[in-house]
């Protein structure tokens, strides 16, 4: 009856029942319903009331009340750009014209392709590390104006499999917050924040 | 038990239950603190921020919500000094910012908290000089409702009002920071029985009445406070008018009751009373027309006839159906009438769709409905309560939701309160028997492990009428032998049904729950003179016996058996056969298009008169309108004519009769019109002393079985359906589900149904086509039509059932 796939439904049963309430887990489900069509749907929402008994419309107040949920279709490749406080001062609106100039995409919006979506973002938590933008929620620090038109350069040409937040940053980074961070070798598949197991490849953490 | 705490209102000492929220505290101490979100029957959230009061705290005063804290000893509030009043009148400020300030049009206008609390609280001016939020308006989010959302000042008392009472969260916050706005999911509308109630508790324009919109300026109303009528909870309410039309009815908060909410049915299921259709003047027919008459003509038509048969054949060859709908001064009137001026015990309010008169009216242990918020097990064993009694549904999922009452569900599909249910328990229609012997050997432990509590409320009725009428009996002897107290509360359809039993409209009853042939007959007998001592027919065998002549006038009033009765054939032939048919009634119906003469009755607010619920408490209802035409209230009808047979009943005001029915009714004993107006305006439980009750014998546990095999069909009833009412209410007639049969989706697949798609449904007593719906809440094996639907068919009670897919 489903209309998620088989893996997606295992999925689904799997982190429902890490909750005592089934109702707890809209959340995690509602990413699992964004990388099922690729943006939050309807019949996503929907899908998700059934598996967590609330209904469609409290299912929607929680969706929409946060931005990660994309109800709109999305591109491949969500480039986020830090314009909060810390950001801003050194140069986030900045970073987000190149983007927006380079890509030709304006901000909230998505290119013809499905390729590039770019959106204006407030805190990243990343202020040690300012101007920071995002890639699929991957972190890319002490970005500057060249290096983030070749970031969406890159990301038009190579159209990576997995972005990888210590890949960027080797290529369009700049100073970080903490150099000394464990090195993340997980990515992200797609426009949705990675969480395990979904959204994620490589090896788990501590492996 | 509550321990009070010693606290300062505004400098004033004051000893106050602990545990009581201050805005609570306060306002039953006498000191209101302004509030829009707070709801004293829902929990509190703290949105608006207008409740704001100042508190003296260990780290210096401070500026506390009063809906969400709670008193303590030795604390000090201020509701009024120089801070708070800063508050009230920032918060005000923010509210009408993007509030817009259409008050002229409002349909809240002059009765609005905002602007109330503007005019007492508010700062008198803005600063605010920017763009006020723009949306469409207003945009539909129900058959019913509609939703302003430029109004809305998101206090979040229809959401939660939703979630909370009702059961059926289908509106919520959408979006956030300033475009935050309370919407429907997109094409799932907000259809819920309870929808109406937004609108009252609303605390400003958003949420609108489509019934109500635009019809009158709050002022202009004129307002009486009456009982609603649409089913035997009788829910306290408010009626309003303008120039004697009715234009809405709002809940009266009552804790006896109904806490102030109503179903949509008792809220907007009052257009009929206004229908063009209603009946003005009487009707004879002659020469197989109808034909308008005055009052004299008529009755003396009438009276002659009876006359005429009573000379020949005695009271035995009368029958009188009908008589739930009105007052119990009206159903007096009528049981005096059979017994005294046809002498007959033909009488019978019920529709062949009823328990037993006894039962109904005589359990000695009946449960009031405040009885559900302090049991410990719940048993519904009987209609969804959703469906036939929603003040009652709504009281039992808030004894489960939020007082956290075990509720035990027995029925042949999900009801509308199986997700707050601790055990459920399905069976195919007509295995009731089956069940309730399981459940007595120890088949299912947990029920009856949770049976077996302290206090036990038990409500029980006919799932449907595949359900033998004795079931319940059974169901509530059972529960008897097993918990510590256990209260019943038998159901019954049409409004007044407890009332008119209660006088007497039972082929074996007669007024104040006393048997026909029993003791209390003789002092009866000292008032009414003589009348038949053994029981009479009901409605069923009235039907029969006009069938085969034996009875040949049948009197009506305000029945309708050919689509109240669960097989409308009999009735249908009955009438057909009739010699001598009498309605009184509102409209023409399906049973009394062909009476030999109708009768135009007054209706619901028409009337002044007493009610009985079930629970057994009277309380008053009352007229504020006087009713279309000639219409005259039943019981000056059946006077008339009584006058003129030459048997007169002696009743000549309805205050008067309510002061014998105190006299002569020995459970009726001191309940006048003055008591219930002055005294108990929640109205009194009867007998107000333990006085004669009937005495009820419990049958045994032995039934019919169900058949094992196959599909069993399940009818019952929907809120909306086909009924006279219903019909010239045209806002909610619309919304009657129509036609259908519910299918599982593994028998939809084994026979080939498609939603939507018709279905040919054959039973013994009828066949028609219904368009299928698939769906997971009805069981293997079981189908389930709803019962009196636009466009449907009779399909009868037995539960055998044939169900094909129609081709093409």
């Amino acid at each position: 009856m489903s209309i998620w796939s088989e893996e997606t439904q295992v999925r689904a049963k799997e982190i429902i029942s890490r909750y005592p309430e089934k109702r707890s887990a809209v959340m995690p489900l509602l990413y699992l319903a964004m990388a099922e069509d690729g943006y939050l749907t309807d019949e996503g929402m929907e899908e998700v009331a059934l598996w967590v008994g609330i209904t469609p419309a409290q299912v929607r107040s929680v969706a929409s009340f946060y931005t990660m949920y994309k109800r709109e279709k999305t591109g491949r490749y969500l480039v986020s750009c830090c314009t909060s406080i810390s950001c801003m001062l050194l140069g986030g609106d900045d970073i987000l014209h190149a983007v927006e100039d380079e890509s030709g995409v304006p901000h909230g919006e998505t290119d013809d392709e499905g390729l590039l979506s770019v959106e204006h973002v407030e805190c990243i938590g990343a202020c040690g590390g300012a101007p920071a933008v995002q890639v699929n929620y991957e972190l890319i620090e002490g970005v500057t104006s060249e290096k983030a038109r070749d970031l969406v350069n890159w990301l038009r040409s190579a159209r990576p499999e997995v972005v990888n937040t210590d890949e960027m940053q080797e290529l369009f980074g700049g100073v970080r917050s903490f150099d000394w961070a464990v090195s993340e070798v997980d990515g992200a598949i797609g426009p949705y924040p990675a969480f395990q197991p979904l959204g994620t490849v490589g090896t788990e953490v501590g492996e | 038990m509550t321990e009070s705490v010693r606290m300062t209102i505004d400098g004033q000492e004051h000893d106050v239950p602990a545990g009581e929220l201050i805005i609570q505290a306060a306002q039953d101490k006498g000191t209101y603190i302004p509030r829009f979100c707070w709801h004293e029957r829902m929990n509190p959230v703290g949105m608006c921020r207008m409740c704001l009061v100042e508190v003296e705290s260990p780290r210096g005063p401070m500026l506390v919500t009063a809906c969400t804290d709670t008193v303590a000893d030795g604390m000090s509030v201020d509701t009024k000094g120089p801070t708070v009043k800063k508050a009230q009148e920032a918060i005000l400020e923010f509210l009408l910012a993007n509030h817009p300030l259409d008050c002229p049009v409002c349909d809240k206008g002059g009765e609005c908290p905002l602007q109330d609390q503007a005019m007492s609280h508010g700062p008198g001016d803005s600063r605010f000089v920017e763009i006020k939020r723009n949306y469409e308006k207003p945009i539909p989010i129900s058959d019913l409702v509609l939703l302003d959302r430029e109004r809305c000042i998101l206090c979040a008392r229809c959401t939660r009002f939703s979630d909370e009472i009702s059961g059926d969260p289908l509106i919520e916050f959408q979006e956030r920071g300033n475009v935050t706005e309370i919407n429907t999911f997109p094409d799932l509308p907000f259809s819920s029985y309870f929808s109406g109630n937004t609108v009252q508790i609303c605390p400003v324009g958003a949420l609108t009445a489509k019934p109500y919109r635009f019809r009158a300026r709050p002022w202009d109303l004129s307002r009486v406070e009456s009982s609603g009528m649409f089913d035997t909870s009788h829910p306290r309410i408010s009626i309003h008018s303008s120039q004697n039309q009715i234009l809405r009815i709002v809940g009266v908060d009552n804790d006896a009751t109904n806490h102030g909410w109503l179903s949509d049915k008792d809220r907007f299921g009052f257009e009929y009373l206004g229908s063009e259709d209603r009946l003005t003047t009487p009707l004879v027919k002659r020469g197989g027309e109808l034909v308008a008459v005055g009052w004299a003509e008529a009755l003396d038509i009438v009276a002659n006839r009876i006359d005429l048969i009573w000379e020949e054949d005695g009271g035995s060859a009368f029958g009188v159906i009908g008589g739930a709908r009105g007052t119990n001064e009206d159903a007096y009137a009528l049981s005096k009438f059979a017994r005294v001026t046809l002498g007959t015990n033909n009488v019978d309010c019920r529709m062949d769709d009823a328990l037993s008169s006894h039962f109904l009216a005589g359990s000695v242990d009946r449960a009031l409905i405040s009885d559900l918020d302090t049991a410990d097990t719940i048993l519904i064993w009987a209609a969804d309560l959703k469906e036939e009694h929603p003040n009652l549904y709504l009281r039992a999922r808030r004894a489960a939701q939020e007082l956290g009452v075990k509720l035990i569900i027995v029925h042949p599909r999900a009801t509308g309160l199986d997700d707050r249910a601790t055990h459920k328990l399905h069976y195919r229609p007509g295995g009731g028997f089956a069940l309730l012997d399981e459940i007595a050997e120890g088949v299912h432990p947990e029920i009856a492990s949770a049976l077996a509590a302290q206090k036990v409320v038990v409500i029980v009725g006919q799932t449907s009428f595949a359900d033998d009428p004795k079931l319940a009996e059974s169901v509530a002897a059972l529960v008897r032998s097993k918990a510590g107290t256990v209260r019943i509360m038998p159901l019954a359809r049409r409004a007044n049904t407890f009332g008119a039993l209660d006088m007497g409209l039972g082929p074996d009853l007669l007024p104040g729950r006393v048997s026909v042939g029993a003791i209390g007959c003789a002092s009866l007998a000292e008032s009414w003179g003589e009348f038949p001592t053994s029981p009479g027919k009901d409605t069923r065998s009235i039907l029969e016996g006009l069938d085969d002549g034996e009875i040949r006038c049948l009197l009506l009033v305000g029945a309708d058996p050919v689509n109240d009765l669960p097989i409308g054939a009999i009735a249908r032939d009955a009438l057909e056969a009739a010699e001598y048919v009498v309605s009184i009634d509102l409209f023409l119906n399906d049973s009394n298009a062909d009476a030999d003469v109708i009768l135009p009755a007054l209706g619901f607010a028409e009337k002044e008169g007493l009610v009985t619920n079930v629970e057994g408490r009277v309380q008053k209802v009352n007229a504020i309108s006087p009713g279309p035409g000639q219409a005259r209230a039943d019981w000056s009808i059946l006077a008339d004519i009584a006058d003129r047979v030459g048997r007169p009943l002696g009743l000549a005001l309805a205050e008067t009769i309510a002061k014998e029915i105190a006299e002569v009714a020995p459970a009726y004993e001191g309940v006048t019109w003055d008591l219930l107006e002055w005294d108990e305006r929640d109205g009194v439980v009867v007998p107000i002393q333990g006085s004669q009750q009937i005495n009820h014998i419990p049958v045994s546990l032995a039934g019919p079985r169900a058949p094992r095999a196959g599909l069993t069909l399940h009818v019952a009833r929907t809120l909306y359906d086909d009924g006279v009412l219903m019909r010239h209410s045209p806002s909610l007639h619309r919304l009657a589900p129509g036609p259908l049969v519910h299918l599982n989706p593994e028998d939809a697949r084994r026979l080939g149904a498609q939603g939507g798609r018709p279905m040919r449904v054959v039973t013994k007593h009828g066949e028609g086509d219904f368009a299928a719906v698939i769906d997971e809440d009805t069981p293997e094996g079981v189908v389930f039509v709803p019962f009196n639907q636009p466009g449907g068919v009779s399909l009868g009670t037995d539960p055998v059932v044939r169900v094909t897919a129609v081709s093409g």
